[in-house]
């Protein structure tokens, strides 16, 4: 390697590091100060496991529920988030990507337009619409799990966020079903698939880094979500609470803020992210890799 | 299988792709779509295969109008240019796939696919995935695939325009071995004039989405019906000079500044008496133009390139503005800028009128 290519991608290495370093600053603070009793910056005062309570008891007393049940409600509701987006996904815009339909363009830019709709708008009417679902016998309330599909239920906000993230992922599924070519489907035609075969045993198979990647953002969506799991459930204390609002639990107004116990379950929600990132960057990354060797 | 096609067209929007085409295709006989990329030879094989819906105009196979099948229900198998293979499985489930679909039993597919990947040579590769394939292995997949369930008709989409070129020339001729053995009606799109002319019993030239002529191979490289088909088949490609068509006495005669050439009596015979006297465009084969010392063959010209092709050598000659090449047997001693005569095999000589590109001589098929 030439001095001066050296000297590039040294370059290229600085411009990098320095956004990252602040990044890695916060983290790092973070960590210290789940570990310590109190911080003067970045230097720990009093190394200590106390902000880690939660994990095994309740830290507000026992009217306050456990962190466990909150962590098992957030992936429940993360889970089924997930999995009705990619399924509704994958199957809108497999038609929108293939087939010549009246309104296919009126359709495509209406999702675009909802892509950009300030969802906080809506949370009103939202609001009256799960009420009233609530009211349908089992769908509303009696779902074992998920509790139903209406206001303060897991599905209920799980149904919400699913559409707000409709948009996205569809538009995300429809960018790889494009990338599919023509001839492999008109071949599958010709050797006697049907549309919806196709749909599942050519295509889908195909698309699994777009379905990786739609899934890990949803997952995140719903994993990091406030605003729409605290106005669709009874808040922080409730059966249906998740993370985010347990979370809310350390800050209040009477007390002071126990910002170091606040840094350790914000550590605690950040694990699964971690992991999850972990197992799915090489499919995350494979979206950017290009084709592989006759990939077609 | 016999294939008619009747009065098709197609158009995408405003745009006609195929334009009221006509043709029919004998059972077990090999057809060539021939013509340069948007001709319409491929939207023609779509609407074959059942892809495409046309526009209006019918086709048959046998008695039967199939316009309505889906492509499932046509028996045809079919090769893609890009193979289309499926990557995600493995080369027995590709090959397998519609014998999977039509719910064939595991024994009975396992020996039919184990059949056609033995006869194309892929027998051992089964158990590999389409990305672990040479491009050459990758195309014997798609045929295997295409042969499998015993299609009664066989389309190719230009199948070999994404090999090296040894490798094309060998399927080459491994394809048309294959469709003669198995005797299945093919069709077979392409643009490279050669691939044409070698397999296909009968070609069909398109361009613009108008059939330009259907005939044998033979047929097309000596008797073409329009300026277009003259220059797309044959390479090196006809020369063509702009001349005047004259009558003298009881001869007719071929008239430009620098040569007078007395048509034989065969071909005068078909000139079409509407067109004399005016100017028309001859048109003839390098290799029917022959290089002789100055002064002593029909006119003389200068040489502007000589490109060795190994067992011959292309000689291009300056006529004013127009390029006039010949085939002569290497090595030609001559230099560029040098002046040689040029005699033409007379019987040779084809002509056509310069505002339609129609042959003006009567057809002698």
């Amino acid at each position: 390697m030439s001095i001066r290519r050296m000297w590039r991608a040294g370059l290229a290495y600085i411009v990098l590091l320095i956004p990252t370093l602040f990044l890695l600053l916060g983290y790092a603070w973070l960590v210290i100060a789940s570990f310590s009793s109190r911080t003067e910056g970045l230097k720990p005062v009093g190394w200590t496991l106390n902000n880690w309570r939660f994990l095994w008891e309740s830290p507000f007393g026992s009217g306050y529920s456990n962190i466990w049940p909150v962590t098992m409600n957030t992936l429940v509701m993360s889970l089924v988030m997930t999995a009705i987006v990619v399924a509704v996904a994958s199957l809108a815009a497999y038609p929108l990507s293939r087939m010549k339909f009246a309104g296919r363009k009126g359709f495509l830019s209406l999702t675009l337009v909802l892509h950009a709709f300030p969802s906080v708008t809506l949370l009103i009417p939202i609001y009256f619409v799960l009420l009233w679902i609530q009211r349908i016998p089992v769908i509303g309330h009696e779902i074992p799990l998920i509790g139903g599909f209406g206001y303060n239920t897991l599905g209920g906000v799980a149904l919400v966020m699913v559409a707000f993230q409709l948009p996205f992922g569809i538009w995300v599924m429809k960018g790889f079903f494009d990338n599919i070519s023509w001839d492999m489907e008109r071949s599958a035609m010709i050797d006697g698939a049907s549309r919806l075969k196709i749909w599942w045993q050519i295509l889908m198979p195909n698309i699994k880094p777009g379905i990786a990647a739609l899934s890990i953002f949803s997952f995140l969506t719903a994993w990091n979500a406030y605003i729409i799991p605290v106005t669709f459930t009874i808040g922080r204390t409730g059966q249906s609470s998740v993370l985010s609002l347990y979370l809310q639990n350390f800050i209040s107004e009477s007390v002071m803020t126990e910002w170091n116990a606040v840094a350790a379950v914000g550590l605690f929600q950040l694990i699964p992210v971690l992991l999850f990132f972990l197992f799915t960057q090489e499919s995350l990354l494979s979206i950017y890799g290009g084709g592989k060797k006759g990939g077609v | 299988m016999q294939i008619t096609i009747e009065n098709l067209c197609k158009f995408f929007g405003k745009v006609k792709a195929v334009d009221n085409l006509n043709l029919d295709i004998a059972d077990k006989e090999f057809v060539a779509f021939l013509g340069p990329s948007g001709c319409g030879k491929t939207t023609t094989l779509l609407m074959i295969a059942g892809i495409y819906k046309p526009t209006s105009g019918y086709i048959r196979f046998g008695d039967r109008v199939v316009n309505h099948l889906l492509p499932k229900e046509r028996n045809i198998g079919m090769v893609f240019q890009s193979y289309a293979l499926y990557p995600h499985m493995t080369v027995f489930d590709n090959i397998a796939y519609p014998l999977t679909l039509k719910k064939v039993n595991r024994k009975e597919k396992k020996q039919r696919v184990q059949r056609v990947a033995d006869m194309m040579g892929i027998g051992e590769l089964l158990d590999r995935k389409p990305g672990e394939l040479s491009g050459g292995q990758q195309q014997r997949v798609a045929v295997a695939r295409a042969l499998v369930k015993e299609p009664a008709i066989l389309l190719f989409d230009e199948p070999l325009s994404n090999l090296d070129a040894k490798l094309r020339l060998r399927m080459r001729g491994e394809i048309k071995r294959l469709q003669e053995d198995l005797s299945v009606t093919s069709i077979y799109v392409t643009h490279d004039q050669v691939e044409a002319m070698t397999m296909a019993n009968r070609i069909a030239v398109m361009n613009h989405g108008i059939l330009q002529t259907y005939g044998t191979p033979n047929q097309l490289y000596e008797y073409p019906d329009t300026l277009f088909v003259a220059g797309f088949i044959g390479s090196p490609p006809m020369n063509f000079l702009k001349i005047d068509l004259e009558q003298e006495g009881d001869g007719l005669y071929l008239v430009r500044r620098e040569l007078k050439i007395r048509l034989p009596e065969e071909i005068a015979a078909q000139v079409k008496p509407s067109v004399v006297p005016s100017q028309v465009i001859m048109g003839i084969r390098p290799e029917d133009v022959h290089i002789v010392p100055a002064n002593e063959g029909d006119f003389d010209a200068e040489i502007y390139v000589v490109e060795p092709l190994g067992r011959e050598d292309l000689v291009s000659f300056r006529l004013g503005e127009e390029e006039f090449r010949a085939l002569t047997p290497a090595p030609f001693k001559g230099g560029v800028g040098t002046i040689m005569g040029l005699n033409l095999t007379k019987e040779k000589i084809r002509l056509f009128d310069p505002d339609t590109g129609n042959s003006v001589l009567k057809s002698n098929k």
